[in-house]
């Protein structure tokens, strides 16, 4: 009897099928697209982000209501998750949040380089990963961006902040260390999940699957932009694409054999029938958007493959948090007036 | 020819003494192993079952009676222990 089929992993991706099947459906949004921001508190506070809305009701109004809930609510979920997680599940479940400390190591860095009161900073922060309230509220106080870099000597992040972080200073962007503390964390995960654990193998592709979406999201994104970046330097390794196929990629100007030339490389049937939509059809505006909705469903997919394993935790994970980031679309395009065609490119659902 | 009949008489008695051991013995391993039969498929059911229960109160009712159906291997089992035992 493989570990796969245990008893704490049956419960624990249950329970995650059954939050899955709890997440706002479709005609709900669409329904909200018709509604004031106000509405959509009210819509909001009658479903699983009741506490949070009630809570904060009286502290914040209008659309910081919704934002402030809506990140609380993500922070919360996320913690209970690992809380039940057993086993391997448990670290790779944390491996996986690991990227929401580079956001908000981030968000915070940004935030005092422009000025900004730690109390604007602290609403957008999501203490999900391994840098607690406790930690953030810490680094938030602190006045000096380099003590803040100090703070963090522990933390498994801090060999690269502390090389990247004289030049992004003196540049003013921190671009190039985000970029960086990104592909440190995607090499760490890869050699944790390599190291013969239990249930790596799924995580590992669940991991590789992540990477090629980036990385063909980076391919389209620096063919619109026409930047004149290095392309090597946002170039993930680890996926299905290696550096010199990603190079060369960049370099084709035609769609059509950039997209044969993504085929040939990336194995993925889901991506392979948006890229054959893709084709012939010159506007790509909402390419991230439909590339974010392949992934989810690979993974999917994958998660109705090995029901008992790293993935059905991974989608949910996922997709709570396209949840929030639908909603958020919402209530800031219903802000500022957006029309509700334009609002609905912009959701994964 | 006494001595004979006393020998063959010890051996019958010990041949139904034996039967009814085995006998025993099969009842026995008819409940055990399908009792493990059962705690093995309910053991998937059960974690399930709670694991929905946790997410939402209301599949108590229908967790508790899917949980229970592997139930029905244990009877058979059982059925046919009492059947060798009494028949």
């Amino acid at each position: 009897m493989g570990v796969n089929i245990s008893a704490p992993y049956i419960y624990v991706c249950t329970r995650m099928r059954m939050r899955k099947a709890k997440l706002l459906p479709r005609e709900e949004y669409q329904r909200m697209l018709n509604m004031s921001v106000s509405e959509i508190t009210r819509i909001i506070g009658e479903t699983e982000y009741k506490q949070e809305i009630d809570e904060l009701g009286t502290i914040f109004k209008g659309i910081d209501l919704i934002e402030v809930a809506l990140s609380w609510n993500l922070a919360k979920e996320y913690q209970k998750i690992q809380e039940i997680t057993p086993g391997n599940l448990k670290q790779f479940t944390q491996v996986y949040l690991r990227r929401w400390d580079i956001q908000n190591v981030l968000t915070i860095l940004r935030g005092k380089m422009q000025g900004e009161k730690p109390g604007k900073i602290k609403e957008i922060l999501i203490p999900a990963g391994s840098l607690d309230k406790v930690i953030l509220d810490r680094m938030l106080s602190e006045e000096s961006s380099d003590r803040i870099i100090e703070m963090l000597k522990t933390h498994r992040m801090y060999p690269v902040l502390a090389r990247e972080y004289p030049a992004a200073k003196e540049s003013g962007s921190f671009s190039h260390m985000e970029n960086e503390l990104y592909k440190h964390l995607y090499a760490n995960i890869i050699a944790g999940a390599k190291a013969s654990v239990k249930g790596g193998a799924s995580f590992l592709a669940y991991i590789q699957l992540d990477i090629d979406i980036k990385n063909v999201k980076t391919l389209f994104r620096l063919r619109e932009d026409d930047l004149e970046e290095d392309a090597r330097d946002m170039f993930i390794p680890g996926g299905s694409l290696s550096l010199l196929n990603f190079t060369s990629l960049n370099n084709i100007k035609d769609l059509n054999e950039f997209i044969d030339m993504i085929r040939a490389n990336i194995r993925n049937d889901t991506l392979h029938s948006l890229l054959d939509e893709l084709k012939g059809n010159k506007s790509s505006h909402d390419i991230e958007a439909r590339l974010t909705r392949v992934q989810l469903e690979q993974m999917e997919k994958m998660s109705k493959r090995n029901p008992f394993s790293i993935h059905p935790i991974l989608v949910y994970l996922e997709k709570k948090k396209y949840e929030v980031f639908n909603l958020r679309a919402i209530a800031r395009g219903k802000e500022s007036r957006l029309p509700a065609d334009k609002i609905m490119k912009y959701l994964v659902i | 020819m006494a001595a004979e009949l006393v020998v063959a008489t010890t051996d019958l008695a010990m041949i139904q003494a034996q039967q009814a051991g085995m006998k025993a013995i099969g009842a026995g391993l008819a409940v055990g192993l399908t009792g493990i039969g059962t705690g093995i498929a309910e053991m998937g059911i059960g974690a399930a079952a709670v694991g929905a229960i946790a997410e939402d109160k209301d599949f108590f009712g229908l967790g508790l009676l899917f949980t229970v159906i592997p139930e029905t291997i244990v009877i058979f089992g059982l059925v046919v222990g009492l059947l060798l035992l009494f028949l």
